[in-house]
């Protein structure tokens, strides 16, 4: 399983770089699309690798191989997919946070001081949900119409997969 | 192996649990529910993983990781990996605005909705839209920011919080004030 791991450790932190170095060169408008696009080749590259080195990887020692080379692959390849996902929400986090960028703004305010009305204006409802509009036309989950939003078939999927969790679920909004 | 079998059934009670919890829950600190159930999870892995044979009574010799450290260490990552993103989850499915728009659409049908119905949903009628009710209790409560006459002041606790999300931000080479 080890050796599975390691391969797959070692490709995902290329690929964080590579990405790292795409947000700063390319700044793509999609970015879940960008990290997909570049992740996709390194699986491939991990059967490969995995395929074309030793058991050991030439560093192991013995009491790390011996199991099912199979499990280990199998094994190291859903740790890529997770390490991938695991990615994937760091950047949401990162990006859509509405309470980190209300600290945010607030460290930047004179005095890192602001008004009810000051936090709302920057990071109120109406700033965010038109952000959220945008982002969820471009990304094909709404229809705009004019004034009007409709959903597209993505976003019925992602609007029933919403309401079956929330009555499972049964977290408050407030 | 056995990490890995182990890992499923402690993240099945997981789930199993916090659905549970979260019924009887009144709160709205969801976040203690699922870092509980979790703990109790990593645990149950933690105490299974040191009582139960290693074949668990039914792996084929094959299956059998030779190091039992690097067996259990895997079964808990992956249960960590999964239980993030069962977390994660959770909360854009039930607490997100972008996801409460595509509920509400989804009721509407064809009808759709207009942006300020989509911001009707989130409060902005309210003096303190819901976006605002929900976190800013939160973070006085928390100690990131204190409340005064006419405003609210970032303390040195939310200061290190927007220190790190800017320095995330930048990373991902996002827009800072985004």
């Amino acid at each position: 399983m080890l050796k599975g791991l390691l391969l797959s450790g070692s490709l995902v932190t290329a690929w964080l770089v590579v990405q790292g170095v795409v947000f700063h060169v390319a700044a793509p408008r999609k970015a879940f699309s960008s990290m997909m696009i570049c992740f996709a080749p390194t699986v491939p590259l991990y059967l490969i690798l995995y395929a074309v080195t030793s058991a050991d990887l030439g560093v192991l020692s013995s009491r790390f191989v011996g199991a099912d080379w199979r499990l280990g692959l199998l094994n190291g390849l859903a740790v890529h997919v997770l390490l991938f996902l695991t990615a994937g929400l760091f950047y949401s986090h990162a990006d859509r946070s509405i309470t980190v960028r209300l600290l945010i703004e607030l460290a930047r305010a004179p005095q890192q001081r602001l008004t009810l009305g000051q936090m709302q204006a920057m990071c109120g409802v109406e700033v965010l949900m038109q952000d959220r509009l945008d982002i969820m036309v471009r990304n094909g989950f709404l229809t705009a119409c004019g004034d009007r939003f409709t959903l597209a078939p993505k976003g019925w999927i992602g609007g029933t997969v919403g309401l079956v969790a929330r009555r499972i679920l049964r977290m408050k909004a407030l | 192996m056995k990490g890995l079998v182990l890992a499923g059934l402690a993240f099945t009670l997981l789930m199993a649990g916090s659905v549970v919890a979260l019924r009887f829950y009144t709160g709205n600190k969801e976040f203690k529910v699922f870092l509980g159930a979790f703990a109790a999870a990593v645990a149950l892995y933690a105490g299974a993983f040191w009582l139960a044979a290693p074949d668990l009574g039914f792996l084929p010799a094959s299956w059998r990781e030779t190091s039992p450290a690097v067996d259990f260490g895997n079964g808990l990552l992956i249960l960590a990996l999964v239980f993030h993103g069962y977390w994660c989850f959770c909360y854009f499915a039930c607490l997100s605005p972008s996801m409460s728009v595509m509920v509400a659409l989804r009721a509407r049908g064809a009808r759709g909705m207009s942006s300020a119905e989509a911001l009707a949903i989130h409060g902005s009628d309210q003096p303190v839209n819901l976006i605002f009710q929900r976190r800013l209790p939160k973070l006085l409560r928390g100690g990131y920011v204190r409340e005064e006459p006419g405003g609210y002041r970032l303390l040195a606790r939310g200061g290190r919080v927007a220190a790190f999300g800017s320095f995330l931000k930048r990373l991902i080479n996002a827009q800072v004030g985004a």
